[in-house]
């Protein structure tokens, strides 16, 4: 496998598994709670450093989805006093996060190779290098990590579909009907910590961030069944992953911006043309039934 | 250093003031300004359901400082402060519009263009380092506080922005208040609601691109929340909430710097971490409102309804630690004798208690047909108090009335029971 083939695939792995759970999070209003995960698991990486001197993959992401559920669960307890919006509550949580892992590696960590550029911006160009030997074949480690968490999300998905649906448009009657809504609302958002902290390992943070979001509210601007939403969002992934890919490399720029701008481009096509939600489309329609005199 | 104070007017001023080294002193001041701008405008967008807003914006800057800098060509601060605002200006503008459109929501557009101009943002980033232009390293840190770099320049650019932000809030407040809490009304009495609306994002545009200097982009978000959140627990009325989110993002910025500076650490994260601290000691202690203070509230009510079940029936069967922890309160009060009858001022009590559920039951029953000065809804455990007496003798007139036509007894039945969760 080509390098940039790879590359492509593993944005691709990190879209799927992002475009699985993006339209929950788009349609429950919590589109931010992604951006607030990626900044909160700084904390955890610098403790793992701390109390295990290690950057080794594994503590890392165990160290990193501790504190991204941490933060999960703290906005939801603040948000469950009702003082605070839900917005205001993750504007407090993260940032303190946040600082909370900026102070430890100045303080601690300031030698070692664990600065702010390593922990928030994972490099999607240097996945190609970091491969591991399994049975018999060399394979990226990423790859592997991001295809379990494709796998998990998946099963999640699948397995509460039905749940998810009713919960996600009707709370109240997925309340009636027994399905549980906070415990739902809590495993989706867990799930999203957890695919979060394994991409932005890999991919960085601002690529999960707006593979969470962009996509799925693009292909929300161009469906409205569920269904069709979460496939076009996953293959809006997939297209900004490609197409980005074969922009940046020309231009030797930043790979990972270059698939963000594309995901961007989309969603501006589809705010623009969309067939029904679209604002050129909807004054065009205008016209043609009131003609301009 | 001596050279350099002498340029300088109100940090010098306020170093020899405070006693600190001139650097130190400068970053107090920077902090100051900005806790109390963005503690004032913050308000207006936390109240709105806009708290990240800033956020967006904070990131929306990348792009602007980048350009600036290509444009310009030298890393000087008023012109990457300018990109930066137009950049912030355009992002906020284009989240409002995706909104206006319909179909997406608040958070996904802000999502979208924090993802969309952070992404364009990362893109410049690349194309200026390849360009083997020495200057440009360090643009990125931009978006991090490096408050120890302030220069007393920046601290007067700020000061400047400030104070406009300031007087545009103090001589438009009435008109913002009314855009703010009910827009359609606003536009109803002939405010220009867009105006306002573009005129307040601009302002958080300004708080934003201030604050990115001093605490930088990810940290800001606190800095406009934060006030907020801890004067909206401490004040109902929005005036006396806008002064007290400037106070508390003052002190907020103060305490966080001088903290920093002592500590040696990177000021930022102290001035976030004190200002969460502070938000969540309001929350939980806020007089009236807070979770600690509710749940204290919650608890003597709920002891009080138990003992008033014991007092009406001593003689129930004990059930359940709580009944046991309400009989021994009574005890030590010396309403409940040892063998778990009432005492005389046990006796005392249980009639007042019994006489007030009476009370209640009336108004329950006859409230609607007494006559009132005004419409106010009494208080259940203290009726005579919340009414009043001559109410009260009307009730008991009523319920005499009652008596005489034969079926008192009826309501007074129901409602003797012990009330739910009583037991």
């Amino acid at each position: 496998m080509s390098d940039g083939l790879l590359i492509v695939v593993i944005a691709g792995l990190v879209a799927t598994a992002c475009g699985l759970l993006g339209p929950f999070l788009v349609l429950r209003r919590m589109a931010l709670l992604s951006d607030a995960v990626s900044h909160a698991v700084l904390p955890g990486i610098v403790a793992v450093w701390l109390v295990a001197q290690t950057r080794a993959p594994l503590p890392v992401i165990i160290g990193a989805a501790a504190f991204a559920v941490l933060c999960v669960l703290g906005i939801d307890a603040l948000r469950a006093t009702g003082l605070v919006a839900s917005d205001a509550a993750i504007a407090l949580v993260f940032p303190a996060l946040f600082s909370l892992g900026v102070l430890g590696v100045t303080r601690y960590a300031a030698g070692i190779h664990l600065d702010l550029d390593s922990t928030i911006y994972g490099e999607i160009a240097f996945v190609p290098f970091d491969t591991v030997w399994l049975g018999g074949y060399e394979v990226a480690r990423s790859g592997l990590v991001l295809g379990g968490v494709v796998l998990l999300n998946l099963v999640l998905v699948g397995l509460l579909w039905k749940e998810l649906k009713a919960t996600t448009f009707d709370p109240q009657f997925g309340a009636t009907v027994r399905l549980h809504p906070r415990l739902l609302s809590r495993l989706l958002l867990v799930a999203s910590a957890v695919t979060a902290v394994a991409a932005f390992d890999a991919v960085g943070a601002i690529l999960v961030v707006t593979l969470l979001i962009v996509p799925a509210a693009t292909a929300y601007l161009l469906t409205d069944r569920l269904v069709v939403m979460v496939a076009l969002a996953i293959g809006i992934g997939w297209l900004g992953a490609a197409a980005g890919y074969a922009v940046a490399l020309p231009m030797d720029s930043s790979i990972a911006g270059a698939m963000g701008l594309v995901c961007t481009a989309c969603f501006v096509l589809a705010l623009l043309l969309s067939p029904r939600h679209g604002l050129l489309t909807r004054r065009w329609r205008r016209l043609r039934v009131h003609p301009a005199p | 250093m001596d050279g350099v104070s002498e340029l300088a007017s109100e940090p010098s001023a306020l170093s020899t003031a405070i006693g600190l080294p001139y650097t130190d002193a400068v970053v107090v001041a920077g902090a100051l300004v900005l806790g109390i701008t963005s503690g004032v405008l913050g308000a207006f967008a936390v109240l709105r359901r806009r708290s990240l807003v800033g956020d967006a914006v904070a990131h929306a800057t990348l792009p602007g400082v980048c350009i600036a800098f290509l444009v310009a060509g030298v890393k000087d601060v008023p012109g990457l402060l300018l990109g930066a605002a137009v950049a912030g200006l355009v992002a906020a503008l284009l989240m409002v519009g995706i909104e206006r459109a319909g179909r997406i929501r608040p958070d996904a557009a802000i999502g979208v263009v924090l993802s969309g101009f952070f992404a364009f943002g990362v893109v410049l980033l690349t194309h200026l380092s390849n360009s083997s232009d020495a200057d440009q390293a360090g643009l990125e840190n931009y978006l991090f506080g490096q408050a120890a770099g302030l220069l007393e320049r920046d601290v007067a650019v700020m000061a400047a922005l400030a104070a406009v932000a300031l007087l545009v809030v103090g001589v438009l407040r009435r008109a913002l208040t009314t855009t703010l809490f009910d827009p359609a009304f606003a536009g109803a009495i002939g405010l220009p609601v867009r105006v306002l609306e573009t005129l307040m994002t601009a302002l958080l545009v300004v708080a934003v691109v201030i604050g990115v200097r001093v605490v930088g982009a990810i940290l800001m978000v606190a800095m406009l929340v934060v006030p907020t959140v801890t004067a909206r627990q401490l004040a109902d009325r929005f005036p006396s909430v806008l002064v007290l989110a400037g106070l508390v993002g003052a002190a907020v910025g103060v305490t966080g710097a001088l903290t920093a500076t002592r500590g040696q650490l990177p000021t930022g994260p102290v001035v976030v971490l004190t200002g969460f601290a502070v938000a969540v000691a309001a929350l939980l202690l806020a007089p009236g409102r807070g979770v600690l203070w509710r749940a204290r509230r919650l608890a003597a009510r709920r002891r009080t309804v138990r003992r008033d079940a014991v007092l009406a029936q001593p003689d129930a069967p004990v059930s359940g630690l709580r009944d046991r922890l309400a009989r021994a309160g009574l005890r030590r009060r010396g309403l409940l004798a040892a063998d778990g009858t009432l005492t005389a001022a046990g006796q005392v009590a249980a009639a007042e208690t019994a006489e007030r559920r009476a009370l209640w039951t009336a108004w329950l029953e006859h409230g609607p047909s007494i006559s009132l000065p005004d419409a106010r809804e009494p208080d259940p455990a203290d009726l005579t108090g919340s009414l009043g007496p001559e109410a009260v003798a009307q009730l008991r007139e009523a319920v005499r009335g009652q008596v005489v036509s034969g079926y008192a007894s009826y309501g007074t039945r129901i409602h003797s029971r012990p009330p739910e969760g009583a037991r």
